[in-house]
């Protein structure tokens, strides 16, 4: 699904220019859950960007879905990225003027899809998160875990084929955090595929294939062992 | 997806009420603003539409040369040029005389006077009138015809209906006979009448009127389809010179469409009038409506922080840069319709005090669809403007950017914010200066030294039996104490009135060229105006004793060389006159400029105007009351009818002291609209540094610091407003001034006034929230971030 080789991206100030990405390259099968681990500054979100379509790779390769994708203008970008990827943000980035239901509904407003679909598939969605209740408050009425349900409700309203996942327990306490990761686990047995940024090693344990970062590059890919046969397999 | 953006947008007002309501009553000021001043405009553009083709349709002025200077005279036509346009330039279809008057129109025991216009029949086709009663062809085919309007014929009669054939009496004297009823002209109508009749009655037993040796009428013409102006003129421009051997003096054509908007003239040619003010007032209401939209601009980039965010999430979630500028316009366009409510509600508040402002009857008139169509251009227009600057700023967001809480990067935003203020203060310190200015002027001619006396001076026409009785009038009223002396004049005191040039006199040299004014007065007309004599002496009550004598202004006994003028004799039309009184000048006519020279001649026939010296220590109203009783006694059958001369005289200034008070107006909204933005700014720059305000003040810095550091900024750039605005007044009012002879210089002080209260004004918006800022608790500030 995806294949990235020899990825590059540099930040440049007036003084200094910092290497984020430094060739780096690796494969994400359809169906798979990989963690992105590193400490910080080791260019794992600048990658998360990237794959989510919201930046430009300096150099190098990104072939999304077996279509070249680095080099696209904004415009095709987020005709992609609305169609076939969610985000899921440490600070749950809902917006605080709408509604949960109307925070979820977003998407789908800007898929084009009729009014009476949207409300269908949003009180769908809002009923697998168990947050149907909630459906008209407004964000900060809610406790964090409650979000970030939203925020994964959102994320997948639209049944992208891929769900970005920045940090998504990093605001939450354990019980709420283990609850949102059973949440992505069930997600993904159900074929999503979801590449997560973690510094959790607890939340990694949920993945299939932990890939470590340094300074921009892959250092190591462990294959946890009891999804090694089914990684193994595709 | 619409019914989103507005959801957002009216819960984003209502979440922000504080901006919101900076925003929005900063909008609905310019859109009133710019409202009202539209409706002033409209009701100014849509003058004379009583004549349906006005580029056939002319009055024809005169141009006079006197001592070298072309002056444009109206109403100042001989009697039998209009016969002679006609009959001799085949492009003029039509031709009329048109002279105003005042009738006494008698029936069924009640009197009305009613002003009116004796005309020629051809003027009937130049106005599109409206015939109820009767019809324009046959209506001036018996010389005791007269056409009245429906209004009149209200007054007039308890059933106005069927009135054709119908007798009125007039001045107590002749009977007319109803020959035409006609709908009310439109009351935006330069040259309107309440009622016409023949020309013939006017000029029977004026033989003067026959030939051209008098100018007094005012002449209309209409011009053959497709004629051509230029060529037409030309060829009037000759017909009075070829008829008088005075080259000085020709006839022009004034066209209807710029009879209102254009008729100030200049070395003969059209140079423009009130169409300036238009232009003026709403190159005035842009610039308002303009200042407001700033605000708009500026709080919305300012703020933009808070929106980022939201700009950040609608982006990763695939809106593109289009669906959020139209998103941000959406929101501006909301806070501009919620402003033109708002100044719906202002507009029909403070309406009717502008039309006391400006002696209008402008009415909002949202049913009229030009109305409503300007209103909502003008509210499309605002949110437009104010919109598409903070669309534009806000869309191009980069998602990841303002999503990991990287500051932005709004070095663009700030310059272009910073600019704007600037406009904003140089608007507003360029309205100071004018107002100030206009100001002076209007005073300075005001408080100008007349030559006479205008307070306690009252101004009752002259009809009926008053020159007979005046006398007894002036006996009776000086008897209760409340009247001082009674004088009578052919001519209002202010007006330019009666003239002539071709004088000869003792002790002068190219007298001809010289325009005269000349007054025909009675014996106390001198004591009540309070002009003074110098030399000599006033008239005698006998004016048979004064039949060859004459008073003349300071300025015309100049002209009569070195000494004493008394005692000269001047030679008048064939008459000669001898001097024996001088007096001082006075101003009449243009309040701008120099008075021509006047003679006074001991001639009551003549009179027009009656003026009282009243006694200050008596009530008006029972001042009023008493002369109305003895006019009464002398002279029945007139209503009383009077006015005081310092009234009049303040009339005089409608334009500038319009100008004046709008000016005033527009400083005061202009200057409130920039404050309310430096507010809304200041308190967004204080939000913004307040961790740094947090840290100075922890390591040792006092609230006076702080409020110079926040305050600094602001008024640097009301110093820069002050260098743009100073050369640009300057230059707005040199030029404005230019127009009046009588005027101010422009002193420096007021540049410093307005500089000075530009800075005062912008430092107490901005410290309030300096202040604010830097009295609250550093460790909060500190730990909120």
């Amino acid at each position: 699904m995806i294949k990235i080789t020899d990825l590059e991206k540099y930040y440049a100030t007036e003084e200094v220019r910092t290497i984020a990405l430094n060739k780096l390259s690796f494969q994400v099968q359809e169906g798979e859950f990989v963690a992105v681990m590193g400490p910080s500054g080791c260019g794992k979100s600048t990658l998360l960007n990237i794959l989510g379509l919201l930046d430009d790779p300096d150099g190098g390769s990104f072939i999304f879905n077996g279509i070249e994708v680095a080099g696209f203008n904004e415009r095709k970008r987020a005709d992609l990225r609305k169609h076939n990827i969610g985000f899921v943000f440490q600070s749950f980035n809902l917006i605080d003027e709408l509604t949960v239901f109307e925070n979820v509904e977003l998407p789908l407003i800007y898929t084009g899809v009729k009014p009476a679909e949207r409300k269908k598939r949003v009180d769908e969605v809002l009923e697998k998160m168990q947050i149907m209740h909630r459906r008209k408050h407004f964000p900060q009425q809610l406790s964090g875990g409650q979000q970030q349900r939203v925020a994964v409700a959102r994320a997948v309203v639209n049944n992208p084929k891929l769900i970005l996942a920045d940090e998504p327990t990093g605001n939450l306490d354990s019980s709420n955090g283990n609850e949102v990761m059973d949440l992505l686990t069930e997600l993904n047995e159900a074929g999503t595929t979801i590449i997560m940024v973690t510094h959790s090693e607890h939340d990694a344990k949920y993945s299939h294939r932990i890939i470590r970062m340094l300074d921009g590059q892959k250092v190591t890919e462990n294959v946890l062992s009891e999804y090694k046969s089914k990684t193994l397999e595709v | 997806m619409l019914k989103n953006y507005f959801k957002i947008a009216f819960r984003n007002l209502w979440k922000n009420k504080g901006y919101s309501a900076l925003n929005i009553f900063g909008l609905a000021i310019g859109i009133t603003c710019a409202s009202i001043i539209l409706l002033w405009v409209e009701d100014e553009m849509s003058y004379d539409t009583v004549v349906t083709d006005q580029e056939r349709v002319y009055s024809v002025p005169t141009n006079q040369v006197y001592e070298g200077q072309t002056r444009t005279f109206f109403q100042a036509t001989p009697g039998p040029l209009a016969a002679a346009l006609k009959a001799e330039i085949p492009e003029i279809t039509r031709a009329a005389r048109f002279r105003n008057a005042d009738f006494l129109f008698s029936v069924n025991n009640s009197s009305v006077v009613s002003s009116g216009s004796y005309t020629d029949a051809d003027f009937l086709d130049l106005y599109d009138l409206k015939f109820i009663e009767g019809n324009a062809s046959e209506a001036f085919k018996s010389k005791d015809g007269i056409v009245i309007t429906q209004e009149l014929a209200q007054i007039l009669f308890e059933n106005p209906n069927n009135l054709y054939g119908q007798s009125v009496q007039i001045n107590q004297k002749e009977h007319f006979k109803i020959t035409g009823v006609i709908e009310n002209l439109p009351k935006n109508t330069t040259y309107g009448f309440s009622w016409l009749v023949p020309f013939e009655n006017f000029t029977q037993d004026k033989p003067w009127t026959q030939d051209y040796g008098s100018n007094f009428t005012d002449t209309f013409v209409m011009l053959a389809p497709g004629a051509d102006f230029n060529t037409v003129n030309a060829k009037v421009k000759q017909v009075l010179p070829a008829k008088t051997d005075d080259a000085d003096t020709q006839a022009i054509l004034h066209a209807a469409k710029d009879w209102h908007l254009r008729s100030d003239f200049k070395n003969g040619e059209v140079v423009g009038g009130r169409i300036e003010y238009v232009r003026l007032f709403s190159f005035v209401a842009l610039i308002i409506l303009i200042i407001a939209c700033i605000n708009f601009m500026n709080l919305s980039t300012a703020r933009s922080e808070k929106r980022a965010n939201e700009v950040g999430v609608r982006k990763t979630l695939g809106s593109d840069k289009k669906q959020l500028i139209l998103q941000f316009i959406t929101e501006a366009m909301l806070t501009a319709l919620l402003a033109a409510v708002l100044s719906v509600l202002v507009l029909l508040l403070i309406i009717p005090a502008f039309n006391g402002l400006i002696g209008k009857q402008l009415s909002l008139g949202l049913t009229v669809p030009s109305h409503l169509i300007s209103l909502l251009g003008i509210t499309l227009t605002c949110g437009i403007l104010a919109g598409l600057y903070p669309a534009f700023y806000l869309s191009s967001f980069k998602p990841i950017a303002v999503l990991k809480g990287n500051r932005i990067q709004a070095k663009g935003a700030g310059f272009v914010r910073k600019g704007l203020v600037i406009t904003q203060f140089s608007v507003s310190i360029v309205f100071i200066i004018s107002t100030l200015l206009v100001y002076q002027q209007v005073q300075h001619v005001k408080n100008r030294d007349l030559g006479l006396n205008k307070e306690n001076l009252i101004e009752i026409p002259v009809n009926g039996d008053l020159i007979k009785n005046r006398n007894a009038i002036a006996e009776s009223l000086k008897n209760t104490g409340m009247v001082g002396s009674l004088g009578l004049s052919n001519s209002n005191i202010m007006s330019a009135g009666n003239n002539g040039s071709g004088l000869r006199w003792q002790g002068g040299t190219d007298t001809e060229d010289v325009l005269v004014s000349f007054r025909y007065v009675t014996d106390g007309y001198l004591e009540t105006t309070g002009i003074k004599i110098l030399e000599g002496r006033g008239f005698s009550t006998s004016v048979a004793q004064d039949s060859t004598h004459v008073l003349i202004t300071e300025s015309f006994a100049k002209l009569m060389g070195a000494g004493s003028a008394l005692g000269k004799t001047i030679d008048w039309f064939g008459d000669t006159v001898t001097v024996v009184g001088v007096t001082n000048d006075y101003l009449y006519g243009d309040m701008y400029g120099t008075s021509d020279p006047v003679m006074f001649f001991n001639f009551p026939s003549e009179a027009q105007y009656m003026y009282l010296r009243t006694n200050p220590n008596y009530p008006a109203d029972e001042i009023l009351s008493t002369i109305e009783q003895t006019l009464k006694t002398y002279n029945p059958g007139y209503p009383f009818e009077y006015e005081f001369v310092d009234a009049a005289f303040d009339r005089r200034f409608k334009n500038e002291q319009l100008m004046g008070s709008l000016s005033q107006i527009f400083a005061a909204l202009s200057i409130l609209i920039s404050c309310l933005g430096l507010f809304g700014l200041s308190a967004y720059t204080a939000q913004q540094r307040r961790k740094e305000i947090g840290v100075r003040k922890v390591l040792g810095s006092s609230v006076a610091g702080i409020v110079r550091l926040l305050s600094k900024d602001f008024i640097v750039l009301v110093l820069v407003s002050i260098v743009i605005a100073v050369p640009l007044a300057w230059y707005i009012m040199y030029s404005w001034l230019q127009g009046f002879a009588y005027r101010i210089s422009i002193n420096v002080w007021v540049f410093v006034v307005a500089g000075i209260a530009a800075i005062g004004i912008a430092l107490l918006t901005v410290s309030f929230q300096a202040i604010k800022a830097a009295i609250a608790n550093p460790v909060k500030s500190l730990r909120t971030e």
